[in-house]
Formats: structure tokens, C-alpha cells, sequence
């Protein structure tokens, strides 16, 4: 081997592999700049604050209320909004203050796992398939497809009553709601990532790896799954909303967590009972899911703009 | 195109296979079996009479043949019998698809009545008071869960103003005039959400395609800006919106439960919703594979109408 040669090699191992200390301060220049990108997007930075206050009120609820989300009241039973009861209480006399808080710390919670895990499964499956190609990318790409044919509700439903059929209960059946959203989430998660990685295998930055030796794998996990993080947060972003409509909407069914956990959804249709006497019951936890999604949903929007500059321009 | 379509339509069966084989295996992943619920809705409780049910319904032979018999029945129609009503499946299905149907087409149409100029504007006036109010409140439409919006309609519209009934369905043939009042409200929950997202689309296809050269060029030759926009931005920005439109036409039409629950409309959505609080799960089952099958019909659908209007997108 030449020294140029050498030269060229131990370059492309710098590249390839940084060391520790520059990691960790490329790390922080990442962070320092994604705040700096973030506050020139008007939409993110509100979506960011709007977040803040949701994961901190969630975080925080047992210090932040006073009352039992569960425990019934008949005495105080569908009181208007006032000192003692800040929003009011519901049919059984529960603060429903206390009620959303509690039911939104379950509901991020199931949203953040759900999407962690649609994000933990499709990520690799999307990345191989694209990597490999040939039959082992059609055979997956229309498995894929085939869960992609399920509209709206319609396989939720399903893993919802097969949970309620073998009386799965309380954090098993929690448990079972995230496994069903994730792996719905899954197919729009391979999908987009075998999407990159079929453009990004063309690239020179690959052929380079290779040229080098690295083994299929490492090429695919080390070098082509960093380009597939940009567009995945902001569908990850987006789809935590989504998620929280689903869930919202399989609990206002009768098909969610039953009572008396606190829920957003099954407040809501519950609260329809007490609608021409007590409107506001059913305000409180339909405003909730506004704000929570919306929270997602700008955040969302605005990281688009950020990182996809193309898109920002207009 | 006419190799283009047939490999799409190839493509269809894998697609459906993993449909089927995904509502098969629920019905099959469900404690005990239709023997148990036979049994105990009609007392009997014979060993001997359970394994000549069991042999009747096929229940002693493996799961494969189970599955490969189910499809070919299914194939042609044949979904077996409610356990509820004992009529069979299809017509008990069928019943509902008429009213998804018009709901679905109605909830859409209304949809892109909004949409379509409101994005249009937005792109036109961008960065204007008018651009920003519809791009508030249009993500403000897409973060309001559909039955939160649906049960504000009917407390707004029905109990308070008391316009319109709080829900109920007639047939539009028979009573065209009762039939509209209870169409509005589900028509406009559905409408107003879904424009939100296609104000959306269409507001960010019309400032793409006003960014392109041919613009330029119409408005260099003198062109007046109405001409522009109308007969030339506006149609080439309508392609994708038309897409999506279709899209979520389908995708409504195995949607719309939770809406057909709320507003009592007697379409396959609630159908498939009754069936499961009733435990009626061969017509669950059914349900899901015929609206999976629409969907999937209807994506195909989509997307050759795609390249037909769009001839620039190759046929890869």
C-alpha cells in the first residue's frame, strides 16, 4: 500500500468512526443548534412550549393535585368550577382537574411508548429490507402493505376485543394498547426508512465504507441510519398525536381502559349524559386532546420547515 | 400502462392474503370457539353433541385447512351466519355499505368545497391575515378529535339551537327533505375535519407549482393573474389533491365508526361496532376483510387516476 493510499484509508477511518471526546462535543453543538434552528421556526417554538407545559403538568401531577382521581364523592357531585374544585367535578363527584391530569399522564405515556415501539421495530425492518433488496424487500414491502390495508380504527378494534375476550385487565390491557399502536405505526416507519435507504445506498459515503471493508450490517446501521433520523422525528412527532386521538377515541367507545381509570376519552362520553345540565364536563377533557395534539402537531409542523429547508423557504 | 396495471393488480394479492390471513387469525386467537358460544346460548352441553358440532363446522381439522376453506368461501361471498340474527354476514353487511357510502361521498365532497378554495387563497395571499388564519385553523381542525367536534355540533345545533336532530338516518329516496337534516351534522363533522387536512395540501401544492418556471413564462407573455392561477397553477396543483381526497374517501369508508356510532347512522361502520359489543364476531370478522378489501380496491383505484392525470409520473 502506497502512503497516499494509507493516507486515504486512516481519513476515511476518522470519518467513519470518531473518536469518544469528539462525539460527546459534536453532541453538544447538536443540542446547542437545535435550539438555535428551533427558535427560527415561530410554529416549533410554540409547539416546544406547549410540550414543555404538557410533559412537566404530566411529570408533576401528584404534586400538583390534591385530590384522588378515583375515589367518588356523592356530596360534591356536578359542581361548577370553583375555589376548592378548579374545573369542577364530575358525575361521581371526582375533580375532574385532578381526573385530566392523571388521565393525560396515562395517555402520553401510552403514546410515548407506542411510537417508541413502532419506531424500534420498523426502523430495522425498513433499513434491512432496503439494504438487502431483491425478494427479501418485495416479500417484506408486501407484508407491509398488507397491514397498511387496515382504515382508520378498524385493527384496533380488533386487538381491543381479543384484550377484552381474554379479560386482560389494567396495565396488561395498557400494555396491549401500545403493542397494537406501535405496530401500526410500524408499516409508515419501514416504509420511510427502506425509502432513504434505497437513495442513500447510491451514495459515495457508502461506497467508501465498503471500499474499506465494512460488512453489510455495519454499513447499514453506522452509516445510512443517521440520514433516516431527520424525517422520522417529525413523523414520529405527528404520529404522537395521532396516536392520542386513537387511544381517545377507542376509550370514548367503550372500547378503551374501562372506569373508573381516568381517561380523556371515556370522560368525554360519559360527560355526554350530563350534556344540556352540565355542558362544561365534557369540555374539559375534548379540550385536553386539542391541546395535546395541537402541541404535537406544531412541533411537528415546525421541525418539518426546519429540517427540510426546501420546504421552509416558502 | 396496461402492464403497469396488471402488475398492480398482481400486486393486490399479497396484499390481501396478509388481510385475510391477519382477520383469520383473530377469529382464531379468541378464547374457546364458536362451539362454546353455540352451547351456551342453546343449553346444550354433550360431549357427543359437541364433537358433531365440532366436526360441522370443521373445527377437528387443522388450522391451515381451516383458513384455506374460510378463503375460498370468503372468495365467493359466503360468510357464514350472524350469531345474532342468524341472517347471513353479506346481507347484514351489504345493508350498511349504501349508507358509509353516502355519508363517506357527501362528508368528502363538502370536504374539498372548503378546502379547495381556502388553500387556494392561502397560497395566493400567502403570508398574508387571510393565509395565516386558514393555516391556524386548519391545524387546529386536524388536532380536534372527530367526536369531540361531532358531540359540540349536537349540543350546539340540536339541543340548544335545536335546528337539526341529534341523530337518527332516513332514506334519501324516500324522504329526501327528512334525510338532508340528518345528514348535515355527521356530513359536517366529517367535512370540516378532513378539510383541514386538505387545505393543507392544496395550500402547499399551489405554492409549488407557482414556483415553477412555466408561471414565469404565462405571466412574461402577459397573462392576466386570474388566467394564471386558474387555468394553469390551480389545475396542475388540483393533482395531488385529488389524490388525497380519494384517499381519505377510502379510508372514511372503514373510518367513519366511531362518527356512525355517535350520529346512530346505520352504516357498516357502527355495524361492525354492534357486532363486537354483541360478540358477533363472524361478522366482525367479515366487516373488516370487505372494508380492507374496499380500501385496498380503492387505493388502486387512486393511484392509476394518479398517473392517468399526471402523465409526468413514470410508470416504474
Amino acid at each position: 500500500m502506497t502512503e497516499i493510499q494509507a493516507d486515504k484509508l486512516a481519513e476515511l477511518q476518522a470519518v467513519r468512526a470518531p473518536a469518544l471526546g469528539g462525539r460527546l462535543i459534536r453532541w453538544r453543538t447538536a443540542l446547542g443548534n437545535a435550539w438555535h434552528e428551533l427558535r427560527k421556526s415561530r410554529t416549533a417554538s410554540i409547539g416546544a412550549v406547549m410540550l414543555v407545559l404538557l410533559f412537566g403538568a404530566c411529570i408533576a401531577t401528584p404534586w400538583i393535585t390534591t385530590y384522588d382521581p378515583i375515589k367518588q364523592n356523592y356530596r360534591e357531585r356536578l359542581q361548577p368550577p370553583s375555589e376548592k374544585h378548579l374545573l369542577g367535578t364530575d358525575r361521581m363527584g371526582r375533580d375532574i382537574y385532578t381526573r385530566l391530569l392523571y388521565g393525560g399522564r396515562r395517555l402520553v405515556a401510552i403514546a410515548l411508548l407506542a411510537v417508541t415501539f413502532g419506531l424500534s421495530v420498523g426502523i430495522p425492518y425498513g433499513v434491512l429490507s432496503g439494504y438487502f433488496g431483491g425478494k427479501v424487500d418485495t416479500v417484506a414491502m408486501r407484508f407491509i402493505d398488507g397491514l397498511l390495508a387496515f382504515p382508520g380504527l378498524l385493527f384496533y378494534l380488533l386487538v381491543v376485543t381479543l384484550a377484552r375476550e381474554w379479560k386482560i385487565e389494567g396495565i396488561a390491557n395498557d400494555a396491549v394498547l401500545v403493542f397494537a399502536l406501535g405496530f401500526a405505526f410500524m408499516p409508515e416507519v419501514a416504509r420511510l426508512s427502506r425509502g432513504t435507504v434505497l437513495a442513500e445506498k447510491q451514495k459515495e459515503y457508502v461506497e467508501a465504507s465498503r471500499a474499506v471493508g465494512d460488512g453489510s450490517l455495519s454499513i447499514a446501521l453506522r452509516q445510512i441510519l443517521p440520514n433516516i433520523i431527520s424525517p422520522l422525528i417529525v413523523n414520529a412527532t405527528v404520529r404522537l398525536g395521532y396516536v392520542i386521538l386513537i387511544v381517545a377515541a377507542l376509550s370514548f367507545l367503550g372500547l378503551g381502559t374501562p372506569p373508573p381509570t381516568p381517561d380523556w376519552g371515556s370522560d368525554l362520553a360519559a360527560a355526554r349524559d350530563y350534556m344540556e345540565t352540565a355542558p362544561l364536563i365534557a369540555a374539559f377533557p375534548g379540550l385536553a386532546i386539542c391541546y395535546t395534539v395541537l402541541a404535537f402537531n406544531l412541533f411537528g409542523d415546525g421541525l418539518r420547515d426546519i429540517l427540510d429547508p426546501r420546504l421552509a423557504e416558502r | 400502462m396496461l402492464a403497469y396495471i396488471i402488475r398492480r393488480v398482481a400486486y393486490l394479492v399479497p396484499v390481501l392474503l396478509v388481510l385475510s390471513m391477519v382477520v383469520f387469525t383473530f377469529v382464531e386467537m379468541l378464547p374457546g370457539n364458536i362451539i362454546d358460544t353455540l352451547v351456551g346460548s342453546e343449553g346444550v352441553n354433550d360431549p357427543e353433541v359437541r364433537k358433531v358440532l365440532e366436526k360441522e363446522y370443521g373445527l377437528d381439522q387443522p388450522v391451515y385447512i381451516r383458513y384455506a376453506k374460510w378463503l375460498i368461501r370468503a372468495v365467493q361471498g359466503d360468510f357464514g351466519y350472524s350469531l345474532v340474527t342468524r341472517r347471513p354476514v353479506a346481507v347484514e353487511l351489504m345493508s350498511g355499505i349504501p349508507a358509509t357510502v353516502y355519508l363517506a361521498v357527501v362528508g368528502i365532497s363538502l370536504s374539498m368545497l372548503i378546502a379547495v378554495p381556502l388553500g387556494t387563497i392561502a397560497a395566493v395571499r400567502r403570508n398574508t391575515a387571510i393565509d395565516y388564519t386558514a393555516q391556524v385553523t386548519s391545524l387546529i381542525g386536524i388536532s380536534i378529535p372527530e367526536f369531540w367536534f361531532a358531540i359540540l355540533c349536537v349540543l350546539f345545533f340540536s339541543l340548544y339551537l335545536g335546528w337539526l336532530p341529534s341523530s337518527g338516518f332516513a332514506n334519501p329516496f324516500v324522504d329526501p327533505w327528512a334525510s338532508l337534516k340528518f345528514l348535515i351534522l355527521p356530513a359536517a363533522a366529517i367535512g370540516f375535519r378532513q378539510a383541514a387536512y386538505t387545505t393543507r395540501l392544496t395550500r402547499s401544492s399551489m405554492l409549488d407549482e407557482m414556483n415553477k418556471e412555466y408561471v414565469d413564462t404565462a405571466r412574461s407573455v402577459g397573462l392576466s393573474e386570474r388566467k394564471v392561477i386558474f387555468k394553469y397553477t390551480l389545475r396542475n396543483a388540483m393533482i395531488p389533491t385529488i389524490t388525497i381526497s380519494g384517499l381519505q374517501l377510502a379510508n372514511l369508508l372503514g373510518g367513519t365508526v366511531v362518527l356512525e356510532s355517535i350520529f346512530a347512522w346505520p352504516g357498516i361502520g357502527r355495524a361492525i361496532f354492534e357486532a363486537i359489543l354483541q360478540r358477533d364476531y363472524p361478522l366482525v370478522q367479515a366487516g373488516v376483510l370487505v372494508l380492507g378489501v374496499i380500501v385496498v380496491i380503492m387505493n388502486l383505484l387512486v393511484d392509476l387516476t394518479y398517473r392517468l392525470l399526471n402523465p409526468r409520473v413514470k410508470f416504474g
